[in-house]
């Protein structure tokens, strides 16, 4: 075998790979922020007329922080993804383009125009990288991310903002159509299954932020910021896996379901949804429970809950919601648990099971018992 | 099945999808196991892997973007995030030597 040999030639074009990372793309524009946000929403809940303590000099950093704050962050971030501090720097510049006069939050044209002004800036740095003159590249630097950062400004005011201030509020009108029609339990049939795959934070903070944010700036709360986060099918099915999972798992469970539940790192129970991949079914189906109890109670949260633990969740939950909140955790984690324990067989025949089950695990490799697989070939079989 | 040996490993990389939550937790689990073995263990993004990791370790829906971003590094797969039998194995074989397959 050549030096390479444990590292099979990426191929690039896996599907799962592909979407996994464009959406770890945009989420990771939004990650580093999230503490931003949740100052936000703290700032919110507490003093806006309706909060805790009302108070009108304090509610003044309301508007300003969601309309300026949280999308250049964003479009700051964006922009140092692609090409560093310089990056950075000129995706806060562009933002600024597509924030100022905007009637919606303007997180959308943050994650386009940030990166998209850093790789521009990047493709002019290439290109004069060996060609300056000695003793020129402090001013050049300078005055090439200023003048392509201002053209950016200026675009994304005329062009670009105005654009996405439609997409903005298009979405908004999508969103709001699915809230009417109560359809918005049967987003978790996408959810759920996406989550376990790793797609978790490309849906909550790539996809479901920036929408949940206007609502937010709109109605002081959202329930999209609920769709992918609830801890509560999480604990459904980690419980059921420690009352009737196969036995050689069972002591992995306690210490997985602290870390779920308090702790909020989702990605503890996906591997032993992928050893089962059937208990896909009671992930959605708990999914399903809690956002219908999100909904009909009105409940929403002030700002995202990440990560997705139960502490968030109550110290980001609007006076008045607690309840909404509560009940469509609790609903949640009780149905999946209720059906993850039927399609465990409540722990009858589990031998037998194994064996049968491993055959049909596309993504786990070895079936149910730990699995002693620690080969390249599992993951991209 | 190649094995490397313990003794190439200065640095142990654990990667998730954004970096900040499950790779931060095993990453901090393996450095108090690893704690007096001068390896240095850190945690990562998938996609940012730095140049300088020796071993990878990441779960194994992510393995094909963990090998995209650092080609030519030996990956480390695992399913589950507590107890796993593979990152148990390169634990001991740090302590104790030898060769790690990967």
């Amino acid at each position: 075998m050549s030096s390479m040999a444990y590292t099979p030639a990426p191929t690039g074009t896996g599907l799962k790979a592909t979407v996994q990372k464009f959406g770890s793309f945009l989420a990771s524009m939004v990650m580093p922020n999230i503490g931003a946000f949740i100052a936000w929403g703290l700032i919110t809940a507490l003093f806006i007329p309706t909060g805790w303590i009302p108070s009108n000099s304090l509610g003044q950093l309301v508007t300003p922080m969601i309309t300026y704050l949280l999308p250049m962050l964003i479009g700051y971030t964006g922009g140092r993804i692609v090409h560093g501090q310089r990056g950075a720097v000129i995706g806060a510049i562009a933002t600024m383009g597509v924030v100022v006069g905007a009637s919606v939050p303007m997180f959308l044209g943050a994650m386009i125009v940030g990166p998209l002004a850093a790789w521009v800036l990047k493709q002019f740095d290439k290109l004069t990288a060996d060609r300056l003159r000695a003793g020129f590249e402090m001013l050049v630097d300078n005055f090439s991310l200023g003048i392509i950062g201002g053209a950016f400004a200026v675009l994304g005011k005329w062009a670009i903002g105005p654009a996405v201030n439609h997409v903005t509020n298009w979405a908004g009108t999508g969103v709001n159509w699915v809230l009417n029609h109560h359809l918005l339990p049967f987003v978790s049939i996408l959810i759920e299954p996406a989550k376990v795959l790793f797609l978790n934070n490309a849906i909550n903070h790539g996809v479901l932020d920036p929408l949940a944010v206007a609502q937010s700036a709109a109605h002081h709360k959202s329930i999209l910021f609920m769709l992918e986060s609830n801890p509560g099918p999480g604990l459904g099915i980690l419980c059921a896996y420690l009352l009737f999972g196969p036995r050689s798992l069972r002591p992995t469970v306690p210490g997985a379901i602290v870390i779920e539940f308090l702790g909020g790192i989702h990605e503890i129970y996906f591997p032993y949804i992928l050893m089962k991949p059937r208990l896909i079914l009671a992930a959605i189906a708990g999914g399903f429970a809690g956002v219908s109890v999100f909904s009909i109670t009105g409940a929403g949260l002030v700002a995202s809950p990440s990560p997705g633990s139960i502490f968030a969740y109550l110290t980001e939950t609007p006076r008045g919601s607690y309840f909404g909140v509560l009940a469509g955790v609790v609903v949640a984690a009780a149905v999946s648990f209720v059906v993850a324990s039927v399609l465990l067989g409540f722990g009858r025949g589990e031998k037998a099971e194994e064996v049968e089950e491993s055959d049909d695990v596309d993504d786990a490799g070895d079936g149910a018992a730990v699995p002693a697989q620690s080969s390249p070939e599992g993951a991209t079989a | 099945m190649t094995g490397i040996p313990v003794s190439d490993i200065k640095k142990i990389i654990v990667a998730c999808d954004a970096g900040m939550g499950s790779s931060v937790m095993l990453a901090g689990t393996l450095k108090r196991q690893l704690k007096n073995t001068g390896v240095i263990v850190e945690h990562a993004q998938v996609s940012a892997i730095p140049a300088d990791a020796d071993l990878i370790l990441t779960q194994q829906s992510l393995a094909e973007r963990a090998r995209a971003a650092a080609p030519g590094k030996p990956v480390v797969t695992f399913q589950i995030f507590l107890g796993d039998p593979a990152v148990n194995k390169v634990v001991k074989a740090v302590k104790e030597g030898g060769t790690i397959d990967v």
